[in-house]
């Protein structure tokens, strides 16, 4: 594996006055490699996701994507996250816009490429993501699998160094998650760096590098896929497999 | 202050017991100001209601937009000062703030400046444009936050995990779906503005109802007068709602929010 896209180290977070949801997080995502956080709700996966684009900010440790920390006042935010992909559980799909101008608006508004280019870059996206078709339609008239699937491709068109995704098939119909699972596998098969907050274990042993498990805050477990399946060290892992596993 | 508003004169005859005498052809007969008909008095009204509701309209649109932005941005100093500005134009009835604005501001001014405003030559128009605009702006703005806030929180996330600026999240990200949420609220609030401008009567604006009270002081034909005005107010507010049905129609969002 190459050096490290994305480094968490020894952060610490709480909502306001309640108590912390992360303790003392650290993780490393490496370049090429598909790292899947699973827990219990509540354990702060997604809350580690967000912090990964500071869409969250922090009160402790440091988090450095890129080679850039975030919590450096120099770094320029929006040119980060412009190239670190996030897909939301809800797709957050702009609805006034057309699938392609919902591609194609910070293409052209943050990366400042043409037009042209920036529609030829978001057709072949959607092609990719099998939607070719529905380019001229707006997100209320696709389903809830289209609609994350145009998500993704709308991520993909900023050439992100990572793909953030935060339970992105948890909102879908049980019909839908397949179609949206398969654009996952084929970009964690084509070498994207992916971080993905998901309960689909079927996703995790397909295509996850390593499985982190998070539990009230902390990681619990991080260890390379098989090894977490077959013999998860932690009680609160194996209590968890267990459960989710045998349905 | 402004002379006092003279009280309703009721038509002469109508106190003695005999029946009122109505007269439309009055409208054609030429006014005793001897710059045209009675008709054309109230024409010059309706002018000056519909510039002074337009620009008045303008002011409340864009201070309102700004001051709705500012009350939904992260952070307590934006969304406080946008409370306060809100709190103190809508919370002050209209008459008392085109007073204030009419025969106080000048006063606390400085001396020459006060004397400046004064002279100038459309001051009421002025005081009206300015005085309703920031009267109704307090009311565009509750709207206009409240458009925001009925949207995803994941909307301004995707945005800004995106990569877009703040600025830019609200440019083409979260207004264009706020305006559209609350374009039926905001149409009552042009149609407020428009009625609003007849307050303005009360600092000399010789608008729509100005005109009409005028047209029934030379001519003792109240009817008529207030007739033609209300007529006037209901074409201005059916053609307002119509173009605002249209533009409803023409920027709804195919698949969006449907039932």
């Amino acid at each position: 594996m190459s050096e490290p896209v994305i480094q968490i180290e020894h952060v610490t977070k709480s909502y306001g006055t309640g108590g912390p949801v992360l303790r003392d997080v650290s993780l490393t995502v490496a370049g090429g490699e598909v790292v899947v956080v699973c827990g219990p709700s509540g354990s702060g996966k997604s809350t580690l996701i967000k912090c990964v684009n500071a869409l969250e900010p922090i009160q402790g440790g440091r988090i450095v994507v890129g080679g850039q920390d975030l919590g450096d006042r120099r770094v320029d935010l929006p040119r980060l996250r412009a190239r670190v992909g996030m897909v939301f559980q809800h797709f957050e799909l702009f609805p006034h816009m057309r699938v392609l101008d919902n591609l194609c608006l910070a293409q052209t508004k943050v990366l400042g490429r043409p037009r042209a280019e920036a529609e030829t870059r978001a057709m072949a996206l959607l092609d990719r993501v099998g939607l070719h078709a529905f380019a001229e339609k707006h997100p209320g008239q696709l389903s809830g699998g289209q609609q994350q699937r145009v998500a993704i491709a709308r991520a993909l068109a900023m050439d992100p160094m990572v793909m953030l995704f935060d339970e992105a098939t948890s909102a879908l119909d049980p019909e839908m998650v397949s179609e949206v699972l398969d654009v996952m596998v084929e970009l964690a098969r084509s070498g994207m760096t992916m971080m993905v907050v998901t309960h689909e274990m079927g996703f995790a042993r397909k295509v996850a590098h390593r499985v982190v498990f998070m539990d009230q805050g902390q990681i619990a477990e991080d260890a390379p896929t098989q090894a977490f399946f077959e013999a998860p060290r932690s009680e609160r892992a194996q209590q968890f497999l267990s459960k989710i596993l045998t349905y | 202050m402004p002379t006092r508003p003279t009280t309703r004169t009721r038509p002469a005859t109508t106190s003695n017991g005999v029946g009122y005498h109505w007269n439309w052809g009055i409208f054609w007969e030429m006014s005793p100001e001897g710059t045209g008909t009675y008709l054309d008095m109230i024409v010059q009204g309706l002018r000056m209601t519909l510039i002074t509701a337009a620009l008045a309209w303008v002011i409340a649109f864009i201070v309102g937009s700004a001051i709705g932005v500012l009350r939904t941005l992260p952070g307590r100093m934006a969304p406080l000062a946008a409370s306060a500005w809100i709190e103190l134009f809508r919370n002050m009835p209209l008459l008392v703030q085109l007073f204030l604005w009419y025969f106080v501001f000048p006063e606390i001014l400085p001396a020459a400046w006060g004397i400046w405003l004064k002279q100038l030559p459309a001051a009421a128009f002025l005081t009206a444009v300015i005085g309703i605009g920031f009267f109704m702006s307090a009311r565009v703005a509750v709207q206009v936050a409240s458009g925001i806030e009925a949207l995803p929180q994941g909307q301004r996330a995707a945005a800004t995990a995106l990569g877009l600026t703040p600025a830019q999240t609200y440019r083409y990200v979260l207004l264009p779906m706020a305006y559209r949420i609350v374009l039926p609220p905001l149409t009552s609030e042009l149609l407020n503005t428009v009625k609003n401008t007849s307050v303005a009567l009360t600092i000399g604006l010789a608008e729509l109802t100005a005109r009409a009270r005028a047209v029934q002081e030379f001519s003792f034909q109240v009817f008529e007068a207030f007739t033609a005005a209300t007529l006037a107010y209901l074409v201005i507010n059916l053609l307002a709602t119509m173009a605002a049905r249209w533009l409803e129609a023409r920027v709804r969002v195919p698949g969006y929010g449907r039932a």
